[in-house]
């Protein structure tokens, strides 16, 4: 699909979004937030936007549980919202980009069918983010597996769905997210506006590989293994660098980051510990966004930046949340936090 | 001690030494299977010792790796990983014997930690965080299973050991003695029998040393 767009309906959805972006809570906040316990945190939660989604469920759950379904409803809403005020070539990236979410629930969904739990366990997994509701999911729930694959069917999902059965379920889940990224990278952009977009989800791949990469290596997987699960057509991280960077050793893997656009984030790493480096990777990838954000202004590249940015902000309250409740020492809550 | 019921022959007098002397080896046979039977559970009580609080760690570890990825990643996003676990790990019990007793050895039927590429959930839609729990948990399983087996082994020894020293006490205070003085009960009796026919000899012999 070639994609041609206006500047002024970016005009209209980068201002948008910049009204939504100043609504984020600032970084200097999170480290009030650090010294605060987790009642403190629900109770300032309650004077931001937060605070209809925690009232909403407060009937069905309590303490940190609480404030994470709050947080995913919150999250769900705020999208949806972006979506709304949205129209033309901007509406239809951003729900290409959201549609992630959908391969989640569906996983989500098929999952909980072959594990035979409760409809209420898989309703509780479900996310309401993406192009089908939660309602749509909730009526899958009691067909059988092969109903649901159906379902799909006419779907860029279903040539994957339909290996069911015959292929484990952890290989299709990887290849529902190497299919949407396909998808997304068919898009023909002829503008700079919309290239951009096609960079940033380049980047991303180029995050989502590294990381698989190194956490593969990290436990020794074969480099055959770990080429079935790189995505294609990244930034700097094609599959032959993948496949380069994967036959090495893990010493000298680091080194060979060396160089790389997201090199300077993850400079000095020396631990094996993927999960720290992870938070790194996400740094790195936002500030470069961030820089590219206020070089294109009129661009999606603001709208990705907020969406992104409001994912972060979610998870950086939740483990604020979840680590006060759990008495994780505040130095290991802020190791994991992404303050940009 | 309680009188002993025998009769007094020689006939039963040898069987009764034959009984003691066999009785005796039992006991000593006994007391050896006891001594080697503690020397193998004091092994296996250090080992115990080991295997029980490496778990406690490993339980401790898994606990707070399962906290960080709940924090990092949601209930959410756990609850879905947990949901891609399509059965329980299982395994077969096999028998192995120590001194004779039957203990059991645990045989896992399929690997517990398993690598992250065999595990039922894919790797671009999760984090390494999340396989920091998941492989805590796969270590805590099979410490669990280990400390099962080395348990009940410990449980069965004790068992064992209990029954060998109630066996060993049985017969050198009560069995062994009863024999010995019913032994010497017989003997007497029958020393005394010989006596009296010594004496009633003796009687005779005067009698009819008197008469002529």
């Amino acid at each position: 699909m070639i994609l041609k767009s206006k500047k002024s309906s970016w005009a209209y959805i980068v201002a948008r979004v910049k009204v939504m972006k100043r609504r984020l809570i600032p970084s200097e906040e999170y480290r009030k937030l650090l010294n605060m316990d987790f009642n403190e945190i629900v109770r300032y939660l309650e004077e931001t936007d937060y605070k209809r989604e925690i009232d909403e469920l407060a009937y069905k759950y309590s303490g940190p549980r609480l404030l994470d379904y709050a947080l995913t409803l919150n999250l769900g809403r705020t999208y949806k919202k972006i979506q709304d005020v949205s129209f033309g070539v901007a509406k239809y990236l951003i729900t290409e980009y959201l549609r992630r979410w959908d391969i989640w629930n569906i996983i989500n969904v098929i999952r909980g069918k072959m594990a035979g739990v409760s409809a209420e366990e898989i309703e509780e997994s479900l996310v309401p983010i993406g192009e089908y509701t939660i309602d749509f999911y909730k009526s899958l729930i009691p067909k059988e597996i092969d109903e649901i694959v159906k379902t799909f069917e006419g779907t860029p999902y279903y040539s994957a769905l339909s290996k069911i059965g015959s292929e484990p379920l952890s290989i299709i889940e990887d290849e529902l997210y190497k299919i949407y990224y396909q998808k997304l990278l068919k898009e023909r952009p002829n503008e700079i506006a919309l290239k951009l977009f096609m960079d940033f989800i380049r980047m991303e791949i180029d995050i989502k590989n590294i990381k698989t990469i190194l956490r593969l290596k990290r436990e020794d997987v074969s480099t055959d293994e770990i080429m079935k699960r790189i995505i294609p057509g990244g930034f700097e991280i094609t599959e032959r660098e993948a496949a380069k960077l994967s036959a090495m050793t893990w010493d000298e893997l680091i080194k060979a980051l060396e160089g790389y656009w997201f090199w300077k984030g993850i400079e000095g790493i020396t631990d094996k510990s993927i999960s720290r480096i992870e938070i790194k990777f996400d740094k790195a990838w936002m500030e470069i966004v961030a820089k590219r954000a206020i070089n294109y202004p009129l661009s999606i590249l603001p709208v990705l930046q907020y969406i992104v940015l409001k994912k972060i902000e979610v998870d950086n309250l939740r483990t604020l949340g979840w680590g006060k409740w759990q008495g994780i020492p505040n130095e290991e809550i802020e190791e994991q936090l992404v303050i940009l | 001690m309680s009188v002993v019921k025998v009769q007094p022959t020689r006939m039963e007098l040898i069987k009764l030494r034959r009984r003691i002397k066999m009785a005796k080896r039992g006991h000593a046979l006994l007391k050896m299977k006891r001594d080697g039977l503690i020397m193998e559970f004091r092994e296996l009580l250090e080992e115990a010792k080991k295997v029980i609080g490496g778990m406690a760690e490993k339980y401790e570890k898994a606990q707070q790796k399962l906290a960080l990825a709940m924090a990092v990643d949601g209930v959410i996003a756990v609850k879905s990983i947990a949901l891609s676990r399509q059965c329980e790990p299982r395994f077969v019990m096999h028998k192995k014997n120590i001194m004779g007793v039957v203990v059991p050895v645990i045989k896992r039927d399929e690997k517990i930690i398993k690598c992250v590429v065999e595990r039922e959930y894919g790797v671009l839609g999760t984090t390494a965080r999340i396989d920091e729990a998941v492989e805590a948990y796969e270590q805590l399983v099979d410490a669990i299973l280990e400390v099962a087996e080395i348990e009940t082994t410990i449980r069965r020894l004790i068992e064992e050991i209990e029954k060998t020293k109630r066996r060993v006490n049985a017969l050198e205070y009560r069995v062994i003695p009863s024999m010995e003085e019913a032994c010497k009960f017989i003997a007497f009796k029958l020393e005394e029998m010989d006596r009296e026919n010594i004496i009633r000899l003796k009687k005779l012999k005067s009698k009819k040393a008197k008469r002529a």
